[in-house]
């Protein structure tokens, strides 16, 4: 079966399943960096990624619909052309802040693929839709703080 | 801010005022400066400070003070220059700021003082920054070292740590030495002064004006140690516990370099900005081959970044003597942070200016060396909260330059050398030390200020931050004393 015939053959409550899913493994992800983690400031950063994506989690569960209608802001490709940083126990605030932000890239084209695979589907097309904005959010909220903190440019 | 206006000694009918044209410092020749360090502004002659001080107007509501971030009494130091009482100006500065001769070169006055000043509406402010720095150097020549005979407390018996010899160190030194506590500075690197030695080039500040605050403080019992790194040579509690300070002083400043996370930055020839001008300003590269630091003196400089700092670093690299010494920013001249006198001096002096330009990667050949610089071009997206329009990559817009040096001028973040060795000191997530506003820290009797606590910042905050802190550690040891006793 391919992913397309996979996905059409679930229902609605199976892909929601499927996305929260997505969100729990980087809400594991960055549990576990955030205990590896040594520096204080670390541990914190990594401490709000988890309740950001516990947010989205929660979202996701009470099937916010108004949550997903505005519009996503513009992608800002801050990070785009940044080296990806492996996880490890002493990374710095600013490489989280570029794991982060590249893996709801990556997450964001996942679910465009997802939205441009089942355009004929009104439904799956807008549900993958809001969930790719919503994730190109969240890289723009990472690269905004990117951005401020890290190109100062001072 | 009203206040009582203090008295006139302006002869020039208040009508005529606005007629005298703000006066020119006069400057080194642009293209003969940009291959010597020496200074490049020059400062005002005696007789032009008094045309300038006459241009003021005397404001009921002298606005100027409010844009000072350490509420210097310029209306009335600038009527004491038209007294031609230099000395008594600078005295006058000096109750509000310890360092008129580097705020006086140094602040972004345009954005402060002079922004805010009401001639300024209609015609060019009063040059407030030019008159401070020239009464500074007036009482540097002619006073008798910080110009007032200091009249020695008598010794509280109590001890100060300070941790870091830059601005806001300095402030906190030159206040508490007046109340009689005994005060050492403890300075990581081998000279005192922070990035004003460091960091900002011999061409803007003069080292010998740092040199002759810290003597000058010396001259009032501050004790200097250099080469003693806190947190590595002694912690913050042993200075406690073991030497028996009282109360410990942070200003470490933010002297971490951030780079930019894209391939090629540790290819030969990348250096960070902190780097660069370190070992030209403080490791005396400029004057190799007296002095025995070797830099490399490129032919193709890019320096990335639009702050002061990638000005310092650009300037540098042209005066070292790079064929091209060129700016790379992300964004449009507009939004640079740098201070507009600096961009206009660089400009002087033949940098070129790659606006709206981010490199993703640097090039190196077999050895490691960088050669070449790929590069995308930028556009103005939708403007965001703070109303600055984003630069967003242009696809396809990928192109390579020829580069044999890279600066990388980003920003700075904050060592964690004492967070990590001192654990009840809290920081936020991007390293700095929580403080609330007069400095108190979270561990009893420690306080910080400066850009330690604010991130990278300027001069006159660290200062005016570090004064605040003097004022309360002040307090501090004041209940200390009365709770033995
Ligand atoms: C290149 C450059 C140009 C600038 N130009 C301007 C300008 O034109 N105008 C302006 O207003 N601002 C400018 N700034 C910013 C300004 O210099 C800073 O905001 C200011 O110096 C901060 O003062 P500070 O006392 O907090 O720290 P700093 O000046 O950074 O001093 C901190 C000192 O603490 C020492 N230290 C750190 N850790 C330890 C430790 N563990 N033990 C002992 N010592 C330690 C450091 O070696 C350093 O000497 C510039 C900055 C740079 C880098
Ligand atoms: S605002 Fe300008 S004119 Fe008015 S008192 Fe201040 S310096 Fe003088």
């Amino acid at each position: 079966m391919s992913f397309k015939e996979q996905v059409s053959s679930m229902n609605m409550e199976a892909i929601v399943e499927m996305c929260i899913d997505q969100e729990q493994q980087a809400i594991d992800l960055y549990t576990m960096a955030r205990d590896q983690a040594k520096d204080k400031s670390a541990r914190q950063k990594f401490q709000e990624l988890i309740d950001m994506e516990t947010e989205h989690k929660v979202a996701l569960k009470d099937f916010e619909l108004e949550r997903y209608l505005e519009l996503p802001p513009a992608d800002l490709k801050v990070t785009d052309y940044l080296m990806a940083p492996n996880t490890r126990e002493n990374m710095t605030t600013q490489q989280i802040l570029i794991l982060a932000a590249k893996r709801e890239g990556k997450t964001a084209r996942m679910y465009q693929e997802l939205a441009d695979l089942f355009v004929q589907d009104k439904k799956l097309n807008t549900f993958f839709q809001m969930m790719a904005d919503e994730e190109l959010r969240h890289k723009h909220d990472l690269e905004t703080e990117y951005e401020n903190e890290f190109l100062q440019e001072g | 801010m009203k206040r009582e206006r203090p008295q006139s000694f302006n002869t020039v009918p208040i009508k005529e005022r606005l007629t005298i044209p703000r006066q020119d410092m006069p400057e080194q020749d642009a293209l003969q400066r940009s291959t010597n360090f020496l200074e490049v502004n020059l400062g005002l002659n005696p007789e032009q400070a008094v045309i300038e001080a006459q241009r003021c107007i005397e404001c009921k509501n002298p606005t100027c003070m409010d844009g000072c971030p350490v509420n210097i009494k310029i209306p009335d130091f600038i009527q004491l220059i038209c007294n031609e009482d230099f000395l008594g100006a600078a005295d006058k500065i000096k109750e509000d700021n310890s360092l008129p001769a580097v705020c006086g070169r140094v602040c972004p006055q345009e954005t402060q003082c002079e922004e805010v000043c009401v001639v300024g509406k209609r015609f060019e402010a009063v040059a407030i920054g030019r008159l401070e720095r020239f009464v500074a150097d007036y009482a540097m020549i002619h006073g008798n070292g910080s110009t007032k005979v200091f009249d020695k407390p008598e010794p509280s018996g109590q001890k100060v740590a300070i941790v870091g010899s830059g601005p806001a160190g300095l402030a906190v030194a030159s206040d508490l030495i007046k109340e009689g506590h005994e005060i050492t500075v403890f300075e990581a690197l081998h000279e005192f002064g922070g990035v004003l030695v460091y960091g900002i080039p011999e061409f803007r500040l003069p080292k010998a004006i740092l040199r002759e605050e810290v003597a000058n403080l010396e001259a009032m019992g501050v004790k200097f140690v250099k080469n003693f790194i806190v947190g590595r040579t002694m912690t913050i509690q042993e200075l406690m516990a073991d030497e028996g300070f009282d109360a410990v002083f942070l200003g470490l400043g933010a002297g971490l370099p951030r780079f930019m996370n894209i391939p090629g930055e540790n290819l030969n020839g990348v250096y960070s900005a902190n780097e660069f001008l370190t070992r030209s300003n403080l490791m005396r590269g400029y004057e190799f081959p007296e002095w025995d630091t070797p830099l490399y003196r490129a032919k193709h400089a890019i320096i990335v970044g639009g702050g002061n700092t990638a000005m310092d670093a650009v300037r540098t690299a042209k005066r070292l003597g790079a064929d091209e010494a060129s700016i790379v920013y992300r964004r449009s001249e507009e939004e640079m942070p740098a201070r507009n006198e600096e961009i206009h001096h660089a400009k002087e002096e033949g940098v070129a200016f790659l606006n709206l330009v981010n490199p993703i990667k640097f090039i190196g050949d077999e050895q490691g060396n960088v050669i070449a610089a790929e590069c995308l071009r930028m556009e103005l997206g939708e403007p965001d909260g703070s109303g600055r329009r984003r630069p967003i990559p242009m696809k396809g817009s990928e192109f390579t330059m020829k580069v044999d040096m890279v600066v990388i001028a980003v920003g700075n973040g904050s060592n964690p050398l004492i967070a990590q060795t001192t654990p009840e000191i809290e920081t936020n997530k991007w390293g700095n030390i929580v403080a609330d506003e007069d400095g108190k820290t979270s561990m009893e009797g420690v306080y910080a200020g400066g850009d330690i606590v604010s991130g990278g910042a300027t001069v006159i905050l660290a200062m005016g931050a570090g004064r605040k802190s003097a004022a309360a550690i002040s307090e501090y040891l004041k209940s200390k004393v009365g709770s033995v006793v």
